[in-house]
C-alpha cells in the first residue's frame, strides 16, 4: 500500500489554488486544499475539490481524433497537425485571415497564450484574438 | 519520538505511519514507511492541520488489514472514537502518538493553538454572526434578529462542499447532500438554508468540534457554532458526548441496538425558539 500527498495547482482557472492530491496505489483518489498556501489557505472552491475525477474521467481524449464522414477516428499527432494546417491554409486563401479567430484562456499558462496570439497575429495574420472569460 | 515510530515500523507493530513532512516548505501529510525508515526524522510537528484520520480511513477502505499509526491531537482522538463507533476503523487497527493541542469546547484545557482568534470583520460583527462567539453569545440575539443574522450567513455559501469533503466524521457514500430530492442542482442560487440545516441535523451526534469545516470555508460561515449548538442539544438529552461516549449515538439505525433513554423534551419556550 504506498499512500502519498502530492502538492500541485489547480488547473481550472487562473488563480491558481494549491491543492494536495491523495494518491493511494498510484492512483488518484482524493484532492485536498493545501493548508499553508498563499493562494486559497486551505479553502477550494467545488471545482478544486473534483479535480480528482477531472484527471481519472473516461472522457478524457487521450489521443487526437479526426473528424471523417460524422465520426470520430483516432489518428496520430503528425497525421492532425498535418490537416490542421492545411484546412488553414484553404480557409485563409478562401476568406481572407480575418476569418480565423482565436481563443485563449486561463487553464493554459501565461507563456502558452503568448504563443497563442503570436500564432494569431503571425502566422495566421489576423488580430482576432479573445479570452474565454469574455465569452 | 521519532525513534520510537522508527521502532514500531521496524517491529511491525504498524505497517505506515501518517504524520507530517515538509515538501518545498509546506507541512503536508506523509505517510512513513519500513522501507524509508530514514525519513521519519524529516517527521515535523507544526501548528497546520489536516485530516489524518480520514486519509486513514481511505487506506483502510482499500485494504482492511492494514495496521496505521499516526500524530493524534486529541481533535484527531475524538474523530477516531467516533469513527469506531461508526465502524468505519477499528480500534486495534490504529496506533496514536499524542501530541499537544488546541482549544475546544470540548477540552478545557489547551496547550498550543491552530485556531487563533481571527480577525472578524466590523461588517460581519454588525450584520452576521461572528466567529469567535460562543453558544451563549448568539442565544443573546431576538428570535428574529438571530434568524436574520444566520441568513446572511448563510446566504454567502457557494456550495462548494468543502465542509462536507474535508469532516473527518463524514464517510456516506450516498450523502444527503447530494439527493435531488433534498438539495437541489442547477444554475441557480443553492438551496439556503436547506444544505447547512441537513447538515447540521447529520452532524448531531457525529460532530467532534475539529474546526475543519470552518477553515475550508471559503465565506468563513460560522460552522463550528452551529454544530456545537446541535451537539448541545443531544448532551441535553441523550446525556451523549460526542468523541468520549463508547456508545453508539442515538441515531444510528445500522448495528447494534442503542441502549440510550432520552430524557423527557420540555415544551420548548418563546425564548428558545
Amino acid at each position: 500500500m504506498e499512500c502519498k500527498l502530492v502538492p500541485s495547482v489547480c488547473s481550472y482557472c487562473g488563480t491558481g489554488c494549491g491543492v494536495l492530491f491523495e494518491v493511494i496505489n498510484h492512483k488518484i483518489v482524493g484532492t485536498l486544499p493545501m493548508k499553508t498556501h498563499p493562494v486559497n489557505e486551505g479553502k477550494l472552491c467545488i471545482k478544486g475539490w473534483n479535480l480528482h475525477e477531472h484527471v481519472n474521467s473516461i472522457l478524457r481524449l487521450k489521443q487526437p481524433l479526426v473528424k471523417t464522414f460524422g465520426r470520430f477516428i483516432k489518428t496520430d499527432w503528425d497525421e492532425a497537425i498535418k490537416l490542421t494546417a492545411d484546412r488553414f491554409r484553404e480557409i485563409i486563401d478562401k476568406y481572407g485571415p480575418d476569418s480565423i479567430g482565436v481563443l485563449v484562456s486561463a487553464k493554459i499558462t501565461n507563456e502558452e497564450n503568448y504563443l497563442a496570439q503570436k500564432l494569431a497575429r503571425a502566422v495566421i495574420g489576423t488580430n482576432n484574438v479573445d479570452h474565454c472569460a469574455r465569452l | 519520538m521519532n525513534n520510537e515510530i522508527k521502532s514500531w515500523l521496524e517491529e511491525g507493530t504498524i505497517d505506515v505511519f501518517l504524520g507530517y513532512k515538509e515538501v518545498d516548505h509546506h507541512p503536508i501529510p506523509w505517510c512513513f514507511t519500513r522501507e524509508r525508515l530514514e525519513e521519519v526524522d524529516d517527521l515535523v510537528v507544526s501548528p497546520t492541520r489536516y485530516s489524518l484520520e480520514k486519509l486513514a480511513t481511505h487506506m483502510a477502505a482499500v485494504d482492511p488489514d492494514i495496521r496505521i499509526g499516526m500524530l493524534a491531537r486529541d481533535c484527531n482522538q475524538r474523530a477516531l472514537n467516533v469513527l469506531a463507533v461508526w465502524n468505519q476503523l477499528r480500534p486495534e487497527q490504529i496506533k496514536t502518538a499524542e501530541v499537544n493541542c488546541c482549544p475546544s469546547r470540548l477540552k478545557a484545557h489547551a496547550d498550543c493553538s491552530y485556531l487563533e482568534p481571527k480577525t472578524v470583520g466590523a461588517y460581519k460583527k454588525e450584520a452576521g454572526i461572528d466567529n469567535t462567539f460562543r453558544i451563549e453569545d448568539v442565544k443573546a440575539y431576538s428570535p428574529e434578529e438571530g434568524r436574520n443574522r444566520w441568513m446572511y450567513e448563510f446566504q454567502k455559501c457557494i456550495k462548494c462542499y468543502g465542509c462536507r469533503n474535508i469532516c473527518p466524521v463524514c464517510f456516506c457514500k450516498e450523502c444527503s447532500l447530494e439527493h435531488s430530492d433534498l438539495v437541489g442542482t442547477g444554475p441557480l442560487l443553492p438551496d439556503i438554508p436547506v444544505f447547512h440545516l441537513v447538515r447540521a441535523v447529520h452532524m448531531a451526534g457525529r460532530c467532534i468540534d475539529c474546526g475543519l469545516c470552518e477553515d475550508a470555508c471559503p465565506m468563513d460561515i460560522p460552522l463550528r457554532l452551529l454544530y456545537q449548538k446541535v451537539n448541545q442539544i443531544v448532551m441535553d438529552l441523550f446525556d451523549y458526548e460526542t468523541g468520549t461516549s463508547a456508545d453508539q449515538p442515538p441515531f444510528s439505525i445500522l448495528g447494534e441496538k442503542v441502549t440510550l433513554q432520552p430524557k423527557p423534551i420540555l415544551p420548548v419556550t418563546a425564548a428558545e425558539a
